[in-house]
């Protein structure tokens, strides 16, 4: 090290015990070694602290009123250097962001590593899920146009549906009776302002609860087999995430180059040509709400609010119900199927959303 | 100057022999240095200033007293003491170098004896509450404020009927609406859909007869008459507010066609197929002598069966 930042590293040693802390972030033990499937949630925090970037840049222009918003939206596309891409990079991360969640829980799902010791990671990860999935939905109302308008009409309606507390949602979310500029001054706050400081309070929490609990590591192995692998968290594994980084940062500014954001037409009640839709992530639900069996009021409270609700508490009581020590994903014949069976259910409803799309015109 | 450094399990020799060896050490929390070492000899523990002590050796500690003077200093009383594992005191660990079970620093006099812990605990959250308590409901009116708008029941030209040219077909009204918007004066294109209807069509539409419209406070402000065949239909499909289309369906003819979830409604309004809850919603309306059309633009909550007025 240079002399000087000897000097700088010393002096914040003496003050706050540096080298104590460099130790308990890096030298992490990781029974049976790193290894690529751990690379999920460092992405997700790359992810994240991108998102936080662009989004902080694209408020430099941003104006969040009805009247501007869709303006300076296309300003900043049309008129801002770069400004395309630094609005493509956000929309394109927030898919990754949705694609590496369901990644980093299926993960921890297969090997097993929600049982206990881990419940409490698990539970504040479901409440991450739900923050990851609350960014999607308000930042896609922000560009204020066609898509934007509708995908947040019809998503809010759904909630509205909600017994007892349903219409006092809607309206609190709507800031009133029908969509307009309350919606989107509370739709802002809550996706630069609330939605943030949940995410870094909760991430913050799960990385605290993980790294009490310690990484679960490998579903095989003997203990002796698994300490001759142990290795740090620093460098091979930092060095699998960075490298997963890397992948991912590339693939974001790829689809930014090749799919920049193209807006539609100008939020209106109107809909015109377009048909509405939501963004893909949560296209599966919408599919399901097509079904003849999700029809009429009770129908529909079931198909998108009492279906999706129960997923996730019966996921939050998993570590609960799934007590048996054994995490050998071969050997946990329920969950393997239970997974398989969720992922072709949202990938054969989510494929079906978008065949549908061409009988509609 | 290296402050002393004894350690645990040391023997402890006076000038005139072994006496025992050190249990504990008790550190100084403002200087951060030990203050005394507890010594165990003939079963008791005693706590021997650090002013005592000659020489630290790697296993030994020296003192300058003898045996008789170290029974001397008073006894160890546990109950005094706190390891520095139960305390926050920074820097201390690294500065005095025991495990921190067995490094011990004073209890504070007045946490020891704290009589009225129990009240301060209660003060501390009885305050906290009266702090946020008062701000509960002006933060929820203030977030509430514009949830409950007033209806607007406001006449608005959409268009003229020379614009339909056949009965019993949907056709669309798109009409510039201005609206203050909180603070903005906005304008914003509504459609709704008009259907001149045959009679038979009139009869699907208003099978108990004619329908009222109401306020807030239950007022009638507008009867539409089942005699008038001009039938004007919200734009907004009742399943969950998508804006549906006049369009032409392989099986069923001509037919509204809500593009989000399908659902699918004759001429006159009736759900034909798709998980729509209720038919088309009726809206007030009114045809000038010029055949200019006047509506309310009345909306109610879609995805109910029955109608709830919203706007």
């Amino acid at each position: 090290m240079m002399p000087l930042l000897q000097k700088v590293y010393d002096f914040v040693d003496e003050r706050i015990d540096l080298k104590t802390l460099e130790a308990k972030m890096m030298k992490e033990p990781i029974k049976g070694g790193s290894r690529w499937a751990y690379v999920f949630g460092s992405v997700l925090l790359f992810i994240f602290i991108m998102q936080a970037v662009t989004g902080v840049l694209l408020m430099f222009y941003y104006i969040p009123s009805a009247d501007h918003a869709y303006a300076s939206t296309q300003f900043i596309i049309h008129e801002v250097d770069y400004g395309w891409f630094i609005l493509s990079y956000h929309f394109w991360g927030s898919s990754a962001m949705v694609v590496m969640v369901f990644a980093h829980m299926s993960q921890v799902f297969l090997w097993g590593a929600y049982k206990s010791p881990r419940e409490m990671i698990w539970l504040v990860g479901l409440a991450l899920f739900g923050i990851v999935m609350a960014f999607g939905f308000t930042g896609y109302l922000l560009p204020w146009d066609q898509r934007a308008y509708w995908a947040t009409t019809v998503g809010v309606e759904i909630m509205d549906k909600t017994p007892v507390v349903g219409d006092f949602m809607a309206r609190f979310l709507k800031g009133g009776p029908t969509p307009g500029q309350m919606t989107l001054s509370r739709f802002f706050v809550i996706h630069v302002m609330v939605l943030p400081g949940a995410l870094m309070g909760l991430a913050g929490l799960h990385l605290f609860l993980f790294r009490s609990a310690g990484p679960a590591g490998p579903f095989r192995g003997t203990p002796e087999e698994l300490k001759a692998k142990t290795d740090f968290f620093f460098p091979r594994q930092v060095w699998k995430d960075i490298v997963a980084m890397a992948a991912v940062f590339l693939t974001i500014s790829s689809l930014a180059l090749i799919e920049p954001v193209v807006l539609l037409e100008e939020a209106k009640p109107d809909p015109g040509d377009y048909h509405p839709e939501p963004e893909w992530y949560f296209l599966f639900l919408f599919q399901l709400l097509r079904w003849k069996i999700f029809s009429g009021e009770l129908g529909q409270f079931l198909g998108a609010t009492a279906i999706p609700a129960a997923f996730m508490l019966l996921l939050a009581a998993l570590p609960f119900i799934d007590r048996g020590p054994e995490r050998n994903i071969f050997k946990r014949p329920i969950a393997l199927l239970s997974w398989t069976v969720v992922m072709i259910g949202i990938l054969v409803l989510t494929v079906s959303a978008i065949i549908n799309r061409e009988f509609l015109d | 100057m290296a402050s002393v450094q004894p350690k645990i399990k040391s023997k402890v020799r006076c000038v005139d022999g072994e006496i025992g060896e050190i249990v504990h050490v008790i550190a100084d929390p403002i200087s951060l240095e030990v203050s005394h070492i507890v010594v165990r000899a003939n079963g008791t523990q005693r706590q021997v200033p650090v002013a005592t002590i000659a020489a630290v050796r790697d296993d030994s500690v020296e003192l300058l007293c003898n045996a008789a003077q170290v029974s001397g200093f008073p006894e160890h009383k546990p109950e005094d003491f706190l390891t520095s594992k139960q305390v926050e005191i920074p820097h201390l660990e690294n500065k005095v170098h025991v495990e921190p079970g067995d490094l011990l620093v004073p209890f504070p006099v007045l946490e020891k004896s704290c009589a009225r812990r129990n009240f301060f605990t209660g003060f501390i959250h009885v305050i906290g509450a009266l702090i946020g308590l008062p701000l509960v409901w002006p933060v929820l009116r203030f977030i509430m404020a514009p949830m409950y708008a007033p209806y607007d029941n406001r006449w608005i030209k959409i268009g003229n009927i020379s614009k339909i040219k056949t009965e019993d077909v949907g056709v669309q009204f798109i009409f510039k609406k201005s609206f203050k918007d909180s603070v903005l004066q906005r304008e914003e294109d509504k459609n709704h859909w008009v259907v001149k209807a045959t009679p038979e069509t009139l009869k699907k539409v208003y099978p108990q007869g004619d329908i009222s419209f109401t306020d807030e406070k239950g007022e009638v402000i507008w009867v539409n008459k089942q005699t008038i065949p001009y039938v004007a239909f919200a734009g907004k499909c009742p399943h969950l507010g998508c804006g549906f289309k006049w369009r032409t369906h392989k099986k069923l003819g001509q037919v509204f066609l809500c593009p989000c979830h399908l659902s699918i409604y004759d001429n006159s309004g009736k759900v034909l197929d798709g998980p729509a809850p209720r038919p088309l919603d009726v809206l007030p309306i009114k045809v000038s002598a010029t055949g200019e059309i006047e509506i309310i633009d009345v909306e109610y909550k879609s995805g109910k069966k029955e109608l709830v007025r919203i706007a």
